[in-house]
C-alpha cells in the first residue's frame, strides 16, 4: 500500500525546472504522504527544521470534537429557533447536513483563498509549501459566526494571510496571531453585517422590528430533502417558518451586558451553557469538547500548560475583583459564571497559546497570560462596544509578547551578571 | 478620579500614536532597538509632562481675554507653545548629554528633534481645545507621554524580533513599521469605547 503510494507520487512528480509552480504543488501533497527526512521537533518559529506537519496536525487533530459538535449544533439551534425538533438528539439527520451545508462552504472558502495565497507564495520564493496555514485554517472557520457571507469571509482571510504572515516572511514569523486577524477584520470591517443578535442562528432572517422567521431552505437542502423522502426520514419543507415566540436570538453575553445574570438564566441554563446547546461562533460553544482538545494539546506537548493556567488565573482574578467594584449589572455576575459564557476556553486553549506569537520565555509566558486573563475580562465587562474580549486582548498581548521577552532576558542576563560577580569577589 | 480618568484614557484608550498617528517621524526612525526607544520615551514622557501645565499656565494667564494683559492674544499660541516646547526640550538634551553620553550618541538627531514631535504640541492643543483644567492637564501629558512611550517600546521590541525575519525586499525597514503601526492599531482598538469616566459614576 504504501509503496504503490510512493510509487504513484513518483510517477506523477512534475519536473522542477520546467514547471516550477506544479512541483511546489506536488511538494506540498507529498509531505502529507510521506515525512521528509529532516523535520523539526519544536515550535514552528525555530527555523532549523523543514516540516511542521506533525506540530500542526496535532492542533488539528484536537479540533476535531469542536468541529463535529458546532456543525450539529448550528442546526440544532436554527430547529431549536423555529420551535421544531427542540431535544437534543431529535431530528438528528435534519440537524447534521442542514450544520454541513453551512459549515463546509466556509471551510473550502477559507481554504482556497488561505492555501491560493500559500502556494503562490512558497512558489514565488521557490521553497517547498509552509504547513502554517493549516492550523489557520483549521482554525478560522470556528470562530466565525455561522451566517457568514462567504465574500467577506474570503476579503479576510486574504487580509490575514497577506498582510498577517506573507508580508512578515511567512509562517513562524507573523507577530499577531492569523486566524485572529482575519476574525478581527470581519468585525472592523463589515460592522453591520456580522454584528447584532442575527448572525448567530444560521437562516433566520429579520422580517421586521423584533420579527425573525426562517430563511427558504436552499437548493442543496432541496437535495437532501429527496434522500431522507427516499428513506421515509423528515424533511426540511420549504422552509419560512415562523420563529417561537420571545425569540430574539441573543447571545448569552448580549443578555448579561443588558441585564446581568438573571436575565441569562431566564433564557439559557447553566447546562445548556456549559455543554455549548447556545448560539455563538461555530466552535467556541462546548465547554467541555474544547476541554479535551487543550488537554490533547497539552499532554503532547503542544501548546504550553503555563499560558493557560495563568490566563485562567488572571480572568478569575479580574472577574473578582470586578464583582467587588459592583458598578453595573455585567460586573455583579459571579465571577464562576463568567466562564460559562462566551468563548473563553476556547481562546485559551487555541488562539493564546499560539506558540509564534506568545511569550517564548517561561517566566513571560506566565506574565503574557496573565495579561491576556486581565485585559480580555476587562474588555468583556467594561466596554460596552464590544461583546467580547479575547480576540481583542490575545491580539493586545501579542503586540507586547516580544517585549516582555526582551525584558525577561534582560533581567535573567542582569541576575546571572550578578551571580557571576559575586562567585567572582568571593 | 476625574485627573486619572485622564491619564487612563491618554494611555490606553486615546493612545497618541496608536488612535491619533501623533508623533510618527520619531516613532518610526528611533524604533529599532528596545534601549534607544526607552531612552527617548522617557524624554517624550518628561516633555509633554512639564510642558502641557507650563503651556496652561501660559494660555490662561498669558494669552486669555482675562490674562495678563486684558486682550485676547491666542494667536500667539503656536509660537509660545512651540517656544516652550524647544527650550524643554533643549533642557532635556542638557541632562541626558551629561547622564548617558552613549543614549546621546544614539538618539542623535531625534533628541532636538522631539521639538517638532507632532505628539508634543498636538497633546498641548488638545488641552486647549478640550478645557482642562491645570491638574487635568498635567494628568493629560503624563498619560498621553505614557501612551508613546508604551507603543514605541512595543513596536522597538517587535522590530527587533523580525529583525532577521524572512520579509519581502520590498517591505524591509519602514515599509513594514507602517504595516506593523496599523495592525498594532488594530490591537489597540480593543481598548476604545471604554468610558472610565462613565465606569466611575456607575452609569454604563
Amino acid at each position: 500500500m504504501k509503496k504503490a503510494l510512493l510509487n504513484f507520487f513518483k510517477r506523477i512528480e512534475p519536473n522542477k525546472e520546467k514547471r516550477p509552480f506544479m512541483h511546489t504543488l506536488f511538494d506540498g501533497f507529498f509531505t502529507f504522504a510521506f515525512t521528509p527526512n529532516h523535520t523539526t521537533k519544536d515550535g514552528v518559529h525555530i527555523r532549523d527544521g523543514m516540516d511542521l506537519k506533525r506540530t500542526m496536525v496535532h492542533v488539528v487533530i484536537a479540533l476535531q470534537l469542536c468541529y463535529i459538535f458546532g456543525t450539529y449544533n448550528i442546526g440544532h439551534q436554527h430547529f431549536v429557533a423555529i420551535g421544531e425538533y427542540t431535544g437534543l438528539m431529535e431530528g438528528f439527520h435534519l440537524k447534521l447536513v442542514h450544520g454541513l451545508i453551512k459549515v463546509l462552504p466556509i471551510f473550502i472558502v477559507t481554504h482556497v483563498v488561505g492555501l491560493g495565497i500559500e502556494f503562490y507564495y512558497a512558489y514565488k520564493k521557490g521553497h517547498g509549501i509552509e504547513e502554517g496555514f493549516l492550523v489557520s485554517g483549521a482554525l478560522i472557520p470556528l470562530i466565525m459566526p455561522p451566517d457568514i457571507p462567504l465574500w467577506i469571509l474570503a476579503i479576510s482571510v486574504a487580509f490575514a494571510v497577506w498582510i498577517g504572515k506573507e508580508a512578515f516572511g511567512g509562517t513562524g514569523m507573523n507577530i499577531l496571531n492569523v486566524a485572529l486577524l482575519a476574525r478581527v477584520f470581519v468585525f472592523f470591517a463589515y460592522p453591520t453585517t456580522i454584528s447584532g443578535d442575527e448572525v448567530w442562528i444560521s437562516e433566520i432572517e429579520k422580517i421586521g422590528v423584533g420579527e425573525y422567521a426562517s430563511a427558504n431552505y436552499s437548493w442543496a437542502h432541496g437535495l437532501f430533502d429527496k434522500l431522507f423522502g427516499w428513506f421515509g426520514w423528515a424533511q426540511y419543507g420549504s422552509g419560512g417558518q415562523a420563529v417561537i415566540d420571545g425569540y430574539t436570538g441573543a447571545t448569552p453575553l448580549a443578555l448579561a451586558a443588558k441585564e446581568g445574570w438573571g436575565a441569562v438564566t431566564e433564557t439559557y441554563t447553566t447546562n445548556q451553557m456549559l455543554w455549548g446547546t447556545i448560539p455563538g461562533s461555530i466552535g467556541e460553544t462546548s465547554k467541555p469538547f474544547i476541554l479535551v482538545g487543550a488537554a490533547f494539546l497539552i499532554a503532547t506537548g503542544i501548546a504550553s500548560w503555563r499560558i493557560m493556567l495563568s490566563m485562567l488565573l488572571g480572568a478569575i482574578g479580574t472577574a473578582w475583583l470586578l464583582n467587588m467594584w459592583g458598578a453595573t449589572p455585567f460586573m455583579d455576575v459571579p465571577w464562576i459564571y463568567q466562564f460559562y459564557m462566551g468563548s473563553f476556553f476556547f481562546a485559551m486553549a487555541f488562539m493564546a497559546t499560539d506558540p509564534v506569537t506568545a511569550a517564548s520565555t517561561n517566566r513571560g509566558k506566565w506574565i503574557y497570560g496573565a495579561l491576556i486573563g486581565a485585559v480580555g475580562m476587562i474588555v468583556r465587562v467594561l466596554n460596552p462596544a464590544y461583546p467580547e474580549g479575547w480576540m481583542l486582548a490575545i491580539l493586545f498581548m501579542n503586540v507586547f509578547a516580544p517585549l516582555i521577552d526582551h525584558y525577561v532576558l534582560e533581567g535573567n542576563i542582569k541576575r546571572r551578571m550578578k551571580r557571576a560577580k559575586a562567585k567572582a569577589a568571593a | 478620579m476625574e485627573a486619572l480618568n485622564i491619564f487612563l484614557k491618554a494611555a490606553f484608550i486615546e493612545n497618541m500614536v496608536l488612535a491619533y498617528f501623533l508623533g510618527m517621524c520619531s516613532y518610526l526612525a528611533v524604533s529599532k532597538s528596545v534601549k534607544t526607544a526607552f531612552g527617548l520615551g522617557l524624554a517624550v514622557i518628561f516633555v509633554l509632562g512639564i510642558t502641557m501645565p507650563i503651556n496652561w499656565l501660559i494660555n490662561e494667564y498669558l494669552l486669555s481675554e482675562n490674562g495678563l494683559f486684558g486682550t485676547d492674544l491666542t494667536f500667539l499660541r503656536f509660537i509660545l507653545f512651540i517656544a516652550v516646547i524647544a527650550s524643554m526640550v533643549q533642557l532635556v538634551e542638557m541632562v541626558i548629554e551629561k547622564a548617558s553620553p552613549s543614549l546621546y550618541a544614539s538618539l542623535g538627531i531625534f533628541l532636538p528633534l522631539i521639538t517638532v514631535n507632532c505628539a508634543i504640541l498636538g497633546g498641548s492643543l488638545f488641552m486647549v481645545s478640550r478645557e482642562y483644567t491645570f491638574g487635568n492637564s498635567v494628568a493629560f501629558g503624563l498619560g498621553g507621554g505614557f501612551g508613546w512611550f508604551l507603543a514605541i517600546i512595543a513596536i522597538a521590541a517587535i522590530r527587533e524580533k523580525i529583525r532577521y525575519s524572512n520579509i519581502p525586499p520590498a517591505l524591509r525597514g519602514l515599509g513594514m513599521a507602517f504595516i506593523l503601526t496599523g495592525l498594532m492599531g488594530i490591537a489597540f482598538m480593543s481598548l476604545m469605547g471604554i468610558d472610565p469616566a462613565a465606569l466611575a459614576s456607575g452609569a454604563n
